[in-house]
């Protein structure tokens, strides 16, 4: 097995120093890509420029590293490891307002069930629940948590724990994934949460935080005037926003907490640590411009946990044994995720993530290249991208662009949206050539073993639109003909009345 | 000095106190907001004979001066009574079917996962919606022929979609609003009647009831027949 390209992956049987010159690497490539640091050789690159003696040994590490001892190597750990909690807070007691939250939470997990969105799939679910019970304490047993571990039909990257202790993962994230390992990650962190009891505690903060508030707009309503009037009304316009503001998810000590219990968890269950990382660094891959950055928001930023995670695995150093190796294997992975990630590609068409869908769908299909269903979805979501540019241009991932962008998707249609992109050159461009790789994908997809049916509704559909009356009424008569039975099929019914009768 | 502080605080209780019977009078029983139709069924291009009405989603949450608690059961037994009530009053002038009488396939987790979907693609519609109601009427709004996924009767001609919030306020709370101001208890629905054949939305209306979201409800009912009496009735 091989570690995949990453600046922190570590090879098989590395030995501690290894690990340390992984850690020095990465913080190199983040500097380079001009951003501050708070790894362990922040102090060396400090005096960078003022001693080049430090350069030299800095470049000596970096180049013989590998190759020294695991003896001499164990010795160099760059800095101390944080202490974390023990994995469950004795110290809590449930009040009458935990137990009211815990009644609600009770019902939120049935009308997930009710509502269709949780996963109906056996061996997904199975799968999280394997992992998920490798992954607590052995013999732990926490007063009111019942552990289940489901997946959500959600094409959004996210995953939550109630603190009844069901944990969701969405297939948005079951997709983005690349191996177990950062499954495992995202299942630790969120364990933490309910182990140590997160959910109780930022409700209890939270209520703290709006009598505040409530106290803080009571006394701007009777503010007198002068300056001390002035300065209470601009508190009390500004503080209900900065009280409120910290509401959106943990804090960020509560988030530290997790993501470093995590990695502890991910130790003792033999699943590489630094895949936390990963499944953090795969999260900051904003396909859809949609990260925004709030004024002020309490939640850890994505880069700066990947640095204190960075830091911490650092200075652990631990060993990479040949089973956390086999828990990176990706095609393992893929294997088992690939239902769910075709379901994915269906749910991000469905809320117009179309970037999403082309992103996932080459991904299932560089890893299958020969299933018919693989294929079809990359056609599909390449039809269904349209106008739209495949990636986000440097310019339309700045924060402004970001947010014009989500202002302009709050007021149009995706029919709008595609009328006033197909007016554009660039657009009528995007356009021709999705709707050229569609149709040879499509075909792809009909020409391999076991084709899929839905080959021919999806060139219906794509003929349809270009006019080809006739091709695509062929093809929806293929379809009907070949999946009788279809969810679909009276609405393809129904477009060829209607294209028989023009 | 002390005198002009004390007046200005008395002015600002005065100013309160009118907010609060403006924004009361604002959200009266009977404030309900206009219909908006869309041209074909203004036009009786399109006739609505038979409905189908899938499951309401009525989400109501207790403010107190601690901030807002959830209330999930409530929540779900509102959504019952408004969707049987909206039945009932359709009832008068179309024939009305729930989902379950009206599908044509079992309830396996194939068809659940069409309805989650058909009520996610309303849900991503609605906030537009809301922004421009007026558009409603130059028919600018539609869900596209995916809804005839749901594989409904054939005879079914539109689907009723119910959306629903609200807050109910704890003592505290109504003292506090009513000294300081601020949104008193409420319940707003929105309603939206889509095509069953071609997605289009039909109606919409957004009726506004002011108190307690789970009393308020009982004056729906006179709301709702106003409300539908622009919708034409069907001889």
């Amino acid at each position: 097995m091989k570690a995949e390209g990453n600046p922190v992956a570590i090879a098989p049987g590395t030995d501690l120093m290894a690990l340390d010159y992984n850690v020095v690497l990465n913080e190199i490539l983040v500097m380079r890509a001009g951003q501050a640091t708070t790894g362990p050789i922040r102090a060396h690159m400090k005096t960078f420029s003022k001693r080049n003696l430090l350069v030299a040994t800095l470049c000596l590490c970096v180049g013989f590293g590998p190759l020294m001892p695991p003896a001499i190597a164990q010795k160099k750990k760059v800095a101390p490891v944080e202490a974390t909690p023990p994995p469950v807070n004795e110290e809590f007691q449930f009040g009458k307002i935990d137990l009211e939250l815990l009644e609600q939470v009770n019902l939120v997990d049935r009308r997930f069930e009710r509502e269709g969105i949780v996963l109906e799939d056996e061996a997904t679910n199975a799968y999280l629940e394997r992992i998920g019970k490798v992954l607590i304490p052995k013999g732990l047993k926490l007063e009111h948590v019942t552990w289940r571990f489901r997946a959500a039909r959600d094409p959004q990257p996210n995953a939550f724990a109630l603190p009844n202790g069901s944990i969701y993962v969405t297939t948005g994230l079951l997709a983005l994934l690349d191996n177990e390992s950062q499954l495992a990650a995202i299942l630790a962190h969120e364990l933490t949460h309910v182990m140590r009891r997160h959910t109780y505690l930022q409700n209890r903060s939270n209520r703290k935080k709006f009598l505040t508030a409530n106290i803080i707009a009571a006394v701007g309503a009777y503010t007198p005037g002068g300056v001390a009037g002035a300065m209470i009304t601009i508190v009390t316009t500004v503080a209900p926003f900065l009280v409120l503001a910290t509401m959106f998810g943990y804090s960020r000590e509560l988030e530290r907490e997790a993501d470093l219990k995590g990695i502890d968890m991910m130790i003792s269950a033999e699943y590489p640590p630094e895949e936390m990382v990963r499944a953090l660094q795969l999260l900051t891959n904003d396909i859809e411009g949609e990260q925004i950055k709030l004024f002020y928001n309490d939640h850890p930023e994505l880069q700066e946990r990947i640095k204190y995670l960075g830091s911490y695995l650092g200075a652990r150093a631990d060993k990479v044994t040949p089973e956390m190796e086999l828990h990176r294997e990706k095609n393992a992975y893929l294997q088992k995720a690939e239902p769910v990630m075709r379901h994915d590609i269906q749910l991000a068409i469905n809320a117009t993530r179309f970037r999403s869908a082309v992103f996932l769908a080459l991904k299932l299909v560089y890893f299958h290249p020969d299933s018919s269903e693989n294929v079809f979805w990359l056609a599909e979501s390449y039809r269904l991208l349209g106008p739209r540019s495949q990636q986000l241009t440097e310019k339309e991932l700045t924060n402004s662009a970001k947010k014009d962008a989500a202002r302009k998707r709050e007021k149009r249609t995706v029919e709008e949206e595609e009328r006033e992109l197909l007016a554009t050159p660039a657009g009528q461009e995007n356009a021709k050539a999705h709707q050229q790789k569609a149709d040879e994908l499509y075909r792809r997809a009909l020409s391999l073993d076991n084709p899929t049916p839905l080959a021919h509704r999806g060139l219906g559909m794509l003929y349809e639109k270009l006019g080809r009356k006739l091709d695509a009424l062929t093809e929806y008569h293929k379809y009907i003909e070949l999946a009788p039975v279809a969810i679909d099929r009276e609405r393809i019914q129904k477009r060829i009345e209607a294209l028989t009768k023009e | 000095m002390i005198d002009d502080r004390l007046r200005t605080l008395r002015r600002l209780r005065y100013a309160n106190a009118f907010g609060f019977i403006l924004a009361v009078a604002a959200l009266s029983p009977m404030a309900v907001r206009g219909q908006y139709l869309h041209p074909k069924v203004i036009a009786k291009q399109t006739t609505i004979r038979k409905i189908v009405i899938l499951p309401a989603k009525v989400n109501v949450v207790r403010d107190s001066m601690k901030g807002p608690e959830g209330m999930a059961e409530e929540s779900e037994a509102l959504s019952v009574r408004v969707e049987k009530m909206l039945a009932e009053v359709l009832a008068a002038q179309k024939s009305v079917m729930t989902l379950s009488e009206s599908t044509t396939t079992q309830a396996d987790s194939q068809q659940k996962y069409m309805i989650a979907d058909i009520q996610a693609k309303f849900d991503g519609l609605l906030p537009k919606v809301m922004k421009k109601r007026k558009d409603v009427k130059q028919g600018r709004f539609s869900m596209g022929d995916e809804v005839l996924n749901l594989n409904l009767d054939k005879s079914a001609d539109a689907i009723v979609f119910i959306r629903g919030e609200g807050k109910k306020l704890t003592g505290g709370k109504t003292a506090f609003t009513m000294l300081v101001g601020g949104m008193p208890a409420y319940l707003k629905l929105m309603i939206g009647i889509v095509d069953a054949r071609t997605g289009e939305l039909l109606l919409y209306t957004d009726p506004i009831l002011a108190g307690d979201p789970t009393t308020a409800v009982n004056r729906l009912r006179e709301a709702l027949e106003k409300g539908f009496k622009k919708l034409p009735a069907v001889s």
